[in-house]
């Protein structure tokens, strides 16, 4: 009986070919384009959790605070919110490591007196490495005595949140309005292909056909159509993936830093087929909802 | 349980086809059917004539639960088939062979897979389906056209593929609605002698049609409507 309902079900991909390339084409190019989003969005949040992973707040420390105040200072940060390490940074550290970033050359032997303030280097919990988490740490730490001035690159963090979040939505949202297109337009042709095939349809009820016999090959089309469109997306994705980074390197590496862009992994490519092939079924589904023998 | 079953059957089975009062209405206030009752024993072979519009197809329509009858009872085989359920549609289209004028064959499907699909749709297995459907075509001599495509046949000769295909699964009735419609009278003689052939191997048959020649030649019972009524019904 299965042999027969997919016999059935093959031979009908094959006798409305047209039909059939139409509707794997749609959700191919649905697929395409919601895929397109979540590839950007996918390597946009990748960027932005390294870049929280770096992420520090320097508090520079007035110049009459000596080790044992700073040492005060340290404690009490500490108990800040999020706060996951402080570390205290002498004058004479800062030199020191100023001196090996510019790689021992003579540029500050001159120096009279050291320059440099002592400062407070916060790390946050990785889970307060947002917008809002650096909002309540800056909070904090700005009013305390002793703080001259903080760093923190708080707006840089909050612009990009905002961009991803509305990557993220837009991905969404259009992946949202896209299947829903791409399903009218799929159970669309899928209803072309059932008028197509009236006479077959009734002929199979006038013989006994039941209703599973008559539908569950439509599903099958519906579902394999669904799943080849997925693969051809998943195809273009790639081929446009590994065409055009290189073309665009050094504006990612500007933007991406060292990070290397990411394609789909094997389970985010599945998910992809997946969604086609479920989009294939539900377009048939609500195609032969409105045909009855 | 069985035993019972048997006997209920049998009962159904001395008339396997009932009218009571049936009339039909596509349309309100005309009637394509009016106050049919009659009844078909087993095995028994009948014509069905009357003009065009006399009601000949919607009769045969209502006996295979295509269209439901708007007044009246029809038992087919025991059951109520105006009031069956959707579900229960198929099992009795199981149990009855239909042939038409115009064939209903699947053009892109061969001699042999045409007539599979009665058997398919029952999920016989396909060994035991491809043997009968050898059978059947052999009966109806088409064996040697089984990898054929019907549109390179012959109007008889596919009107013969519609008759395996009715009788594939040894159905208790068949129904033809003017089955030599497109014949010319050679082929309507070769068609008629497999129709009759399957009602004395116990097939209750019902043929409609106008052709009046074929009722004279064949003498059988023969049911007259007009204007959706029923006229004379001579044995
Ligand atoms: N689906 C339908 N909708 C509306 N009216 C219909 C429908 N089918 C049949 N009729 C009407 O019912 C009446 C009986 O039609 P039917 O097809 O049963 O006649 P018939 O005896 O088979 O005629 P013919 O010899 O021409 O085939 C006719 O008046 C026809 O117009
Ligand atoms: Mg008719």
């Amino acid at each position: 009986m299965v042999a027969v309902l997919v016999r059935t079900a093959l031979r009908g991909l094959q006798s409305s070919a047209v039909t059939s390339v139409a509707a794997a084409g749609t959700i191919a190019i649905a697929l395409v384009l919601v895929g397109a989003f979540a590839l950007i969005a996918g390597n946009m949040q990748g960027l932005l959790q390294r870049f929280g992973e770096e992420l520090q707040v320097v508090a520079y420390l007035e110049s009459d605070i000596d080790a044992a105040a700073a040492q005060q200072m340290v404690e009490r940060v500490a108990t800040v919110e999020g706060v996951q390490e402080v570390e205290w940074v002498s004058p004479e550290r800062a030199l020191e490591r100023l001196r090996e970033s510019l790689g021992g050359g003579g540029l500050l032997e001159g120096l009279e007196e050291n320059p440099l303030p002592a400062s407070l280097e916060i790390t946050l919990a990785p889970s307060h490495r947002t917008p809002e988490g650096i909002a309540i740490l800056v909070e904090a730490v700005d009013g305390l005595p002793g703080v001259d001035e903080l760093a923190h690159g708080q707006d840089w963090v909050e612009g990009y949140s905002r961009v991803l979040v509305l990557v993220r939505s837009a991905a969404v949202g259009l992946g949202g309005v896209l299947a829903l297109a791409a399903l009218l337009i799929v159970a669309n042709t899928i209803r072309l292909a059932v008028y197509a095939r009236e006479d077959e349809l009734a002929i199979l009820s006038l013989v006994g056909a039941s209703r599973t016999f008559v539908r569950v090959p439509f599903l099958l089309e519906g579902t394999l159509q669904g799943a080849v469109g997925g693969l051809v997306a998943l195809g273009l994705l790639y081929a446009a993936f590994i065409m055009l980074v290189p073309e665009v390197q050094y504006g990612l590496e500007l933007f991406l830093g060292s990070q290397q862009p990411r394609f789909f992994a094997v389970g985010e490519a599945a998910w992809l087929v997946a969604a086609g092939a479920g989009l294939g079924m539900c377009g048939s589904g609500a195609a032969m909802l409105g045909w009855r023998a | 349980m069985r035993g019972s079953g048997r006997r209920a059957t049998h009962a159904g089975g001395e008339s396997p086809i009932r009218l009571y009062h049936v009339s039909k209405s596509y349309l309100a206030g005309s009637f394509a059917l009016h106050d049919v009752s009659l009844e078909i024993r087993k095995g028994e072979f009948v014509f069905l004539t009357g003009p065009s519009g006399a009601g000949k197809t919607t009769l045969l329509k209502l006996l295979f639960a295509a269209e439901r009858p708007s007044e009246g009872q029809i038992l087919v085989r025991g059951r109520n088939v105006g009031r069956l359920r959707e579900s229960a549609v198929p099992a009795l289209r199981r149990r009855i062979g239909v042939v038409f004028q115009d064939f209903k064959l699947l053009p892109r499907r061969t001699v042999e897979e045409n007539v599979r699909v009665a058997l398919d749709v029952t999920g016989t297995p396909p060994r035991e389906a491809r043997a009968k459907v050898f059978q059947m075509l052999k009966q109806v001599g088409l064996q040697h056209r089984r990898f054929h495509h019907p549109l390179s046949l012959s109007g008889g000769e596919q009107q013969r593929v519609a008759l395996a295909r009715a009788l594939v699964n040894e159905p208790e009735i068949l129904l033809a609605d003017e089955p030599t419609g497109n014949l010319d009278p050679e082929l309507t003689l070769e068609i008629m002698d497999l129709v009759v052939g399957a009602s004395t191997r116990g097939t209750t048959v019902i043929v409609a049609t106008h052709d009046m020649g074929l009722v004279e030649r064949y003498g059988k019972r023969t049911i007259r409507l007009e204007g959706g009524r029923m006229g004379e019904d001579l044995q």
